[in-house]
């Protein structure tokens, strides 16, 4: 790998880190939400860190260049985020729907209740 | 029986007041409106007409709507639930041969089906419907001649399943779960008029992506659906 890549990647990991420390201290973020995004900053520090190693594992599995195999660590890191998130809402989504049924029918009970005592 | 028609509607000011009428003429069942938080007059017509109307607060689509019914259903110890569209394309006069079936005939789920006796024309549309009855045969071994219908009634078993899962929607895949369920399904002939006024939930891109999904669904969902334990 070459410097300036380990550099720029130093440097993503250091943004992302300090920007998930924030929005948490700010609580836009939840403490449990927060730890995947700064184990993701640390594995980029890491592979920047330890660059040899690697491109020592890059070439047994046969990677044409150590880039790519980082690369492909980052999207496979980014493809679970997102199923875990598609499946947060859905979850959401049913919790909504609950919600929607609840407060119709609790209307509809009040709504019933106010015509009886007319 | 205690007997509940369900009446999804989502801006039907214009149908609305003559489903409900042939409703209440033609049956003395009760009804409920469900007004999926409709844009337009919906709510408004009801509320002169003094109609049994069930308001929910966010649109959330057709099957959120049966669904809230069939909670409503199962609150108030209802028998039988039927669901029935506000659109104007079911006839009340027909809801009394699907209770009549499931009082007489043993059956849980009883489908008002446009072809049990007379036969599919060929259009698009039915070409879907064809599809979809394959699958079903596929999954399950049973024909079901007018999958798509939306005029179905429900007994309490069939009730009680409905709402003990929540993805469980108003379409043919609930009809595949329902009989890996071990529940019984019939058919029984009605006739349905084509909608007078309004758009319905199913436009023409919307039926493509209505098909893909419901033919995964029965495909790789309800096909392996488990049976309850203890059999019937």
């Amino acid at each position: 790998m070459s410097i300036t890549l380990r550099v720029f990647l130093i440097l993503c990991s250091m943004i992302s880190f300090i920007l998930c420390i924030r929005k948490v201290k700010q609580s836009k973020l939840k403490v449990t939400n927060s730890i995947i995004w700064i184990i993701g900053s640390f594995i980029l520090l890491l592979t920047s860190i330890f660059s040899e190693a690697v491109e020592w594992l890059s070439q047994k599995l046969g990677f044409i260049a150590p880039v790519n195999f980082v690369f492909l660590i980052l999207i496979g890191f980014l493809l679970i985020q997102v199923f875990i998130d598609n499946m947060r809402i859905s979850t959401l989504s049913e919790k909504i729907k609950d919600l929607n049924h609840a407060i119709a029918l609790k209307e509809y009970e009040n709504e019933q209740k106010n015509k009886a005592k007319e | 029986m205690k007997t509940l028609i369900i009446i999804p509607a989502y801006n039907e000011e214009l149908n609305i007041e003559k489903t409900v009428k042939d409703v209440t003429s033609n049956t003395n069942y009760d009804y409920l409106v469900i007004n999926d938080c409709s844009k337009d007059n919906t709510k408004e017509v009801c509320k002169k007409n003094n109609f049994n109307m069930l308001s929910l607060p966010i649109n959330y689509g057709l099957t959120s709507g049966i669904q809230v019914g069939m909670k409503y259903a199962y609150q108030n110890n209802y028998d039988i639930a039927i669901q029935f569209d506000g659109d104007g394309q079911h006839q009340a006069k027909y809801l009394k041969a699907l209770v009549d079936e499931i009082e007489n005939n043993n059956c849980d789920i009883a489908i008002g089906s446009r072809f049990v006796t007379e036969k599919k024309p060929h259009s698009l549309r039915m070409f879907g419907s064809i599809l979809i009855s394959m699958c079903i045969k596929a999954t399950t071994g049973k024909t079901i001649k007018d999958p798509t219908s939306g005029m179905r009634a429900y007994n309490k078993k069939a009730i009680k399943e409905f709402i003990s899962n929540s993805s469980l929607t108003p379409e043919p895949d609930t009809l595949v779960y329902m009989m890996k369920k071990n529940m019984k399904i019939k058919e029984v002939q009605v006739e349905m008029s084509q909608r007078e006024f309004g758009e319905s939930y199913l436009k023409p891109l919307k039926s493509i992506e209505y098909m893909f999904n419901i033919i995964f669904s029965i495909l790789f969902i309800r096909s392996i659906t488990k049976k309850n334990k203890g059999g019937k």
